[in-house]
């Protein structure tokens, strides 16, 4: 029953495709691609004993030390990018460190480094000092008393 | 002529197998050849594949337990073989070589028929240019007389995929066909 139906389908499906194209153009087709070449069938058993007596002679292990190398090569490419990516980070994070576990009050600073800073920057002092001077609507009557005192001690100095 | 079966027993119980696998290949080479050949459609690479398919057998087949036919098995790592070439000459940016249509043209006596020459043409550009799954399941279908249920233990598929699959091919087939 079961036999009879698949044949009644594959029949179906045949003459569905051959309603479409001819059967010996179909049947062409098929020769031109399931051709080999003279003698290829006679000789291709001996051609693959030759192959599997090399099968055989190859040994199962060197399978097994590609695999081992490949593991190998991995693991060293694996553990550069670990070094460079873990060396990077820690240098980041030490050196971040050294600055966030130092902080430098302005007390223990010596007073004559920071005289000496003053008297190597006084340009940046003259600069803020032009700026108040410059300033809109700037006059003497709107100044205050320290501002002019700091005016003249720039002056004398 | 032994059966598949007796055969394969003969090889899982023997120590001398070569004499019984050179009898399977005898038996099957042909269909696993033209298998192959109609996937790549050329001699040389279908000589390759078979090649390695067979040396496939020859390290699989003490492990075989018969739970499916040894024809449905091996047609089945043909073309697992086959769709692996393929998509690495896919990869590689290498094309099948399609070298046939001067032997359409010369085999259809050219040009006291032209038509028949240019349904042969697009007949056979129609059957190449369908996806692998496609071609294989109309070649099967049509050429071996396959049941659904063998395509589909071959192919790795279900019966209904493998309907869907010639089904699709026949159209587009049609719709090639019908440009003409």
């Amino acid at each position: 029953m079961r036999l009879t139906m698949e044949r009644e389908s594959l029949q179906q499906d045949q003459e569905w495709v051959e309603s479409i194209v001819k059967k010996d153009q179909l049947n062409r087709f098929n020769l031109t691609n399931t051709d080999a070449p003279f003698n290829y069938f006679e000789s291709f058993p001996e051609k693959m004993n030759t192959r599997i007596q090399l099968e055989k002679n190859k040994p199962k292990n060197s399978i097994l030390k590609i695999i081992f190398l490949n593991q190998y090569a991995k693991m060293a490419i694996a553990a550069t990018f670990i070094l460079i990516i873990g060396g990077t980070y820690l240098y980041k994070n030490t050196s971040t460190k050294k600055v966030v576990s130092n902080p430098i009050s302005l007390q223990e600073i010596p007073n004559e480094e920071i005289i000496n800073y003053v008297n190597n920057n006084e340009s940046i002092a003259e600069i803020d000092l032009d700026l108040v001077i410059n300033k809109e609507n700037a006059s003497l009557e709107n100044l205050e008393e320290i501002e002019i005192q700091n005016i003249q001690k720039a002056i004398i100095q | 002529m032994s059966s598949d079966q007796e055969l394969i027993i003969q090889f899982q119980q023997s120590i001398n197998k070569e004499d019984v696998f050179t009898q399977l290949v005898q038996k099957h080479q042909q269909k696993v050849y033209y298998q192959i050949k109609r996937m790549v459609l050329n001699h040389a690479d279908a000589d390759d594949i078979a090649q390695l398919v067979w040396i496939k057998v020859w390290n699989k087949l003490d492990g075989f337990k018969m739970e499916s036919e040894f024809s449905t098995w091996i047609f089945r790592i043909a073309y697992t073989e086959t769709l692996n070439f393929i998509q690495k000459q896919k990869k590689q940016g290498g094309k099948l070589s399609n070298d046939d249509l001067n032997t359409y043209e010369n085999a259809s006596g050219s040009s006291d028929e032209p038509k028949s020459t240019e349904i042969q043409i697009a007949l056979d550009s129609a059957i190449k240019q369908l996806p692998e799954k496609q071609r294989i399941v109309f070649m099967l279908r049509y050429f071996d007389n396959y049941d659904y249920e063998k395509i589909a233990g071959i192919m790795g598929t279900t019966v209904g995929g493998a309907k869907a699959n010639f089904h699709q091919a026949v159209k587009k087939i049609k719709k090639f066909v019908k440009k003409l």
